[in-house]
């Protein structure tokens, strides 16, 4: 109570601020947290927020482009949900996410622990490298490569499956293996990154803990389970909740690889907004799909971190 | 804070939805700004500068040449570049969106009805009128189909500059070993369907090691070539009024210009006609039974490397691909072209390109001065003389034995018979709505030739999504009436 | 390094042969695996390197050859002759490197501030920027090409710079450095007399340099790739960056040669590589010093 009353007894500004107490310090840090984020949140406003906010307006209108927009009201949403290509395309962003960062979380954590077994240096280093390369190249440029080692007849990939006694697979021509080449694509890209993440998240778990359970004869199952998957939570959920934000806005790799086809089988969501904007230019009907993906990675967000209580356990 | 009456979350509400106001005003089209250069007394000698949509790489052959007869014109470019015409045209779009200036730009034969119906391109009736001497020379060189192609309601928008048909390439060395001959030149589609049975080949576990023919899920030169000698479309063919002073000025005494109008109009779908039906029956059989590859989405860039590896024989294409199996390393000799078999009839397609000039440019006068010079007979010279033959000239007088010399075919002369001597050849169906309609096509397309849809399912919803989407789009369809 | 990866011990003494050798067997068979994935990591690569260095009627024989065969360089002379290829690198360093400096600046502020300042709203601030994560790049970029455009940096390299100097990704990640951070630092060098910009600056950034270096490879391998906001906002192939650089190397209608393509892939990936090599230490460590968490 002294310092409040001091403080109001002052009245520079400045003197304010610099008052050596507590609430004075409390306040050049509360001044120091504004200017801090002053630079991002002015840029997300401008660059970010703004702009999608200019999208939830457009979402209420008709607009080609070359016309001035016309407001439309609903229209564009009710006509969003009667299209079954814009729906198909959300059920198939939906399956992607769900089934490549499933598979990109349990192989990525299988790979960390089989590259904790005994080894040596170089051996360790060399699978970390190769496994992380893929990262490092262009969506594009993947996308072009891929498709022609996939190709079904003359590709190289199922050349040497035909050499295993396998039939060629038409990765890229069928709609029921689709997908999943798309899902193939983006583990052999993203796979090593998240790998890095949970070597981070195992090295996080002091070794002697997960020794220890391993060598009292705990069992693989039990160990995995009661041991490493609660105390890997954290790194868990922040690899589901980026694999998520991210999965559903890949774009470049599986445009190159089949634009959405054969017929609709790997068309995204993303794909479908970018076809209605820039190739029909739809920009209102664009912005409603934009609203929606919005809509729909923002509850899925909510919904991880709300479970991540139930299971995510802080040391 | 009660009574303040203005709280933070009020504010913050009125702020997002004070800078959605404002972004949604800058998002309506600028008007042109005005042009800088003509405040008070321009110096009279100065250089205007012109903002051209192209490929500078390509374009460079011509610069010098063009500056020294016109000092006052200097060329600024543009390089819209995109993985098909479609997200060319997009992007040219987004920058007219956003107030950017082009003056004049290229585009195919897909985008013109857009950009002529929505006023962002120029009618060049009046310069073509009043520049009748120089540009005569020019339209005797060019058949009439491809003038027609490039006229929108009774207007010339587009001086074609190359086009494409699409023809039948074939590889001389599968063709040689299953011992087969040039085809006639009207073969017919059951000829067409021997030859490929007899080249495909099959290993012992039944796989194909050689395929007969391939294509592309695209709108240009797929399956839509069969489709045309089936003696159907994608959409009703009609005719817009008008027209008349340019085939009588300009092809008055040339049989090919008879009953031209002023340029198409793709009014109704006929996606489901059976004619179409059919059609993609015989593609999606070819594929069944191993003659002919599952078919990829894209660009035909695969299709290359496979036919110039010995493991395709026939594929359509058009004259761009001499040029592209020439740069893939791919000897002459080794392919050749003929032309599209004959099924109810031989209609051959085509799409063209040339240079529009932008309603809102402020130089359309030095914009048609590089036009004109770029379609004359020393700008093409230059320009296919440096760049190679990497797509077809639109002049007939270009098409000669040395400039297929280097890279082929043999037969090159079938490029340009498919007009002289197929006047109702005419180009890929490009309404307005070309882009969704594209989008819509390849779709059902990919859907049918996995099996997903039977031919006539697949066109029948083909159809059903096509009549919406002209339904939707009426704002930007043909004039009524 | 070492000390980072913790080694299993040994097992416990007295283990019979009989129980060893099955162990033995396991770990060969893993090795086995994890070598086998590596080939199918890197095979496209050097699919890609190797294709670049034949003539495209060369690429597609079966049984592929792995190794350069026709070694045709002229390839490579082809993408130097095809596109500005020097400027356009130069363009992707600018780029990158301005973009990387510019989010580890805005980062490590905004990432400080929210996890170690208080100051009322902080929690609301702080959930914006985790929304604007969440929006599709698609979804935004006709609002952000025309506001490029109306303040006049359409077709420049600024166009690509300025929207990407501010990252939700980045402060995300730098806060979740800054939480782990020891509290006890501030109180020592308060006691000190330490301003709260030295406490920052001097004695939690450089506690903070492995999520910075983590921050800075991320933001480096995403920029130099990036596709699709360059083909929507620079026209001049002065100005493109290298991605863009190597569409154009598909040529008119499609007629570019897939082995120049491959050439100009195989061209633009040293950079990252090299990057990625001296890097490598401080990423993988960063990683592991930090832990990415929720």
């Amino acid at each position: 109570m002294q310092t409040a009353v001091t403080a109001r007894k002052r009245t520079s500004l400045a003197g304010w601020l610099t008052e050596p107490t507590l609430a004075g310090m409390r306040r050049r840090k509360a001044l120091l947290g504004y200017l801090f984020v002053l630079p991002t949140i002015l840029g997300i406003l401008v660059f970010t927020a703004g702009p999608v906010l200019v999208s939830f307006g457009l979402s209420l209108y008709k607009w080609n482009v070359f016309r001035p927009p016309t407001f439309v009201g609903l229209e564009n949403y009710s006509r969003l949900v009667s299209d079954t290509r814009v729906l198909v395309s959300f059920a198939n962003s939906a399956r992607f996410v769900i089934l490549a960062i499933g598979l990109q979380i349990v192989f990525s954590l299988l790979l960390a622990l089989a590259l904790r077994q005994r080894m040596a240096t170089w051996m360790r280093y060399y699978f970390r490298t190769t496994f992380l390369l893929p990262f490092l190249l262009s969506g594009a440029a993947t996308g072009v490569v891929l498709s022609y080692l996939l190709h079904q007849e003359f590709g190289v990939v199922n050349y040497y499956l035909g050499l295993l006694g396998i039939p060629r697979i038409p990765w890229l021509t069928s709609s029921d293996v689709v997908l999943y080449t798309v899902v193939l694509a983006y583990l052999w890209q993203f796979v090593g990154f998240s790998l890095i993440t949970m070597l981070g998240g195992l090295s996080n778990i002091s070794s002697e803990v997960l020794d220890a359970a391993e060598v009292d004869g705990a069992s693989g199952w039990s160990w995995l389970w009661q041991i490493v998957l609660p105390m890997l939570s954290p790194t868990l959920l922040f690899s589901a909740v980026i694999g998520v934000i991210g999965g559903l806005q890949i774009f470049d790799q599986p445009y190159v690889m089949t634009r959405g086809g054969p017929g609709d089988a790997s068309r995204t969501a993303v794909m479908t907004l970018y076809e209605a904007a820039f190739k029909n230019q739809e920009i209102g009907y664009a912005s409603s799909i934009a609203v929606i993906l919005f809509v729909v990675i923002l509850a899925i967000t909510a919904f991880q971190f709300a479970m991540s209580k139930r299971w995510v356990f802080y040391q | 804070m009660q009574n303040q009456g203005f709280n933070r979350r009020q504010f913050l509400q009125m702020a997002g939805v004070g800078s959605a106001a404002v972004m949604l005003a800058a998002c309506v089209p600028a008007q042109p700004a005005a042009a800088p250069a003509m405040e008070g007394a321009a110096p009279a000698k100065e250089v205007v500068v012109l903002r051209v949509q192209g490929d500078p790489a390509n374009e460079t052959p011509l610069l010098e040449p063009f500056r020294q007869v016109h000092p006052g014109i200097d060329l600024e470019f543009i390089a819209v570049t995109g993985i098909d015409h479609e997200e060319i045209a997009s992007k040219i779009l987004s920058m007219i969106a956003a107030g950017e200036q082009i003056d004049f730009g290229y585009s195919a034969t897909e985008a013109l009805q857009l950009y002529a119906g929505q006023g962002l391109a120029y009618a060049l009736d009046e310069l073509i009128q009043r520049d009748e001497a120089e540009v005569s020379e020019y339209f005797a060189d060019v058949h009439p189909s491809l003038i027609e192609a490039m006229m929108y309601e009774g207007s010339v928008y587009e001086l074609p500059f190359d086009f494409n048909a699409a023809n039948m390439y074939y590889n001389t060395q599968l063709f040689a070993e299953a011992g087969v001959d040039h085809p006639a030149d009207n073969w017919s589609k059951d000829d067409f369907l021997e030859v490929a049975r007899k080249i495909a080949k099959k290993d012992e576990s039944g796989q194909t090691t050689v395929f007969g023919y391939a294509w592309t899920n695209r709108l240009w030169g797929s399956w839509m070539p069969w489709i045309f000698v089936n003696g159907g479309n994608l959409f009703t063919e009609e005719k817009a009024p008008g027209g008349e002073w340019l085939w009588s000025t300009f092809y008055a005494d040339d049989a090919a210009a008879a009953g031209r109008g002023g340029g198409y109009r793709w009014v109704t779908p006929t996606a489901n006609s059976p004619a179409v039906v059919e059609a993609l029956d015989l593609v999606v059989t070819l594929t069944s039974e191993g003659t002919a590859p599952a078919i990829e989405m894209g660009g035909g860039q695969t299709l290359q490397g496979f036919f110039a590896d010995n493991k395709l024989a026939m594929t359509p294409a058009g004259g761009f691909w001499a040029g592209g199996l020439a740069n893939a390393g791919f000897p002459n000799g080794s392919f050749d072209v003929q032309l599209f078999p004959s099924w109810k009839n031989q209609r051959h397609q085509f799409g063209t390109g040339g240079q529009w000039i932008a309603a809102q440019s402020q130089h359309k006068e030095e914009a048609w001065t590089y036009s004109k010079f770029r379609i004359s007979q020393e700008g093409m010279k230059l320009w296919y003389g440096a760049n190679g033959i990497i797509t077809t000239p639109s002049r007939r007088s270009m098409l000669v034995a040395e400039a297929f010399a280097e890279t082929g075919p043999a037969h090159w002369q079938v490029f340009y018979d498919t007009l002289d001597k197929h006047p109702d050849t005419a180009p890929i169906p490009a309404p307005p709505i070309s882009n969704p309609m594209t989008t819509l096509f390849t779709s059902y397309t990919g859907r049918a030739m996995t099996g997903e849809l039977s031919p006539q399912q697949a066109m029948d919803e083909l159809q059903k999504e096509l009549e919406d989407l002209v339904a939707r789009s009426q704002d930007i369809m043909y004039p009524q009436g | 390094m070492q000390s980072s990866w913790p080694e299993k011990k040994n097992a416990r003494a007295g283990h019979s042969v009989a129980e060893a050798l099955p162990r033995h067997g396991r770990r060969w068979l893993l090795l086995l695996c994890l070598f086998a994935l590596s080939v199918i990591m890197v095979g496209p690569i050097v699919w890609t390197i190797s294709t670049s260095l034949r003539t495209p009627a060369a690429s597609f024989s079966l049984p592929p050859k792995w190794l350069p065969t026709d070694m045709a360089l002229e390839n490579y002379a082809e993408v130097f002759a095809r596109i500005p290829f020097w400027r356009q690198i130069f363009n992707s360093f600018f780029v990158t490197l301005s973009t990387v400096f510019g989010q580890l600046c805005t980062a490590a502020l905004a990432g400080y501030a929210f996890a170690r300042l208080d100051f009322p709203g902080k929690t609301l601030l702080f959930w914006l920027v985790m929304a604007t994560l969440m929006i599709p790049l698609q979804a935004t970029i006709i609002p952000v090409f025309v506001l490029i455009s109306r303040i006049g940096l359409s077709d420049s390299l600024a166009a690509l710079i300025v929207p990407a100097l501010f990252t939700a990704f980045g402060t995300f990640l730098l806060r979740q450095y800054f939480m782990q951070a020891p509290k006890e630092f501030e109180e020592v060098a308060l006691i000190d007399g330490a301003n709260q910009w030295y406490i920052f600056s001097r004695v939690y950034l450089p506690l903070t340099a492995p999520g910075l270096a983590v921050l800075a490879v991320l933001a480096f391998n995403g920029t130099w790739n990036e596709f699709y906001r360059p083909l929507v906002f620079l026209i001049t192939d002065a100005n493109f960056t290298i991605p863009l650089g190597l569409n154009t190397l598909k040529g008119y209608m499609m007629t570019g040669s897939i082995s120049v393509v491959l050439a100009g892939v195989s061209l633009s990936l040293i950079p990252v590589i090299l990057v990625y090599l001296f890097g490598q230490r401080y990423l993988i460590e960063g990683i592991m010093v930090g832990g990415l968490k929720g």
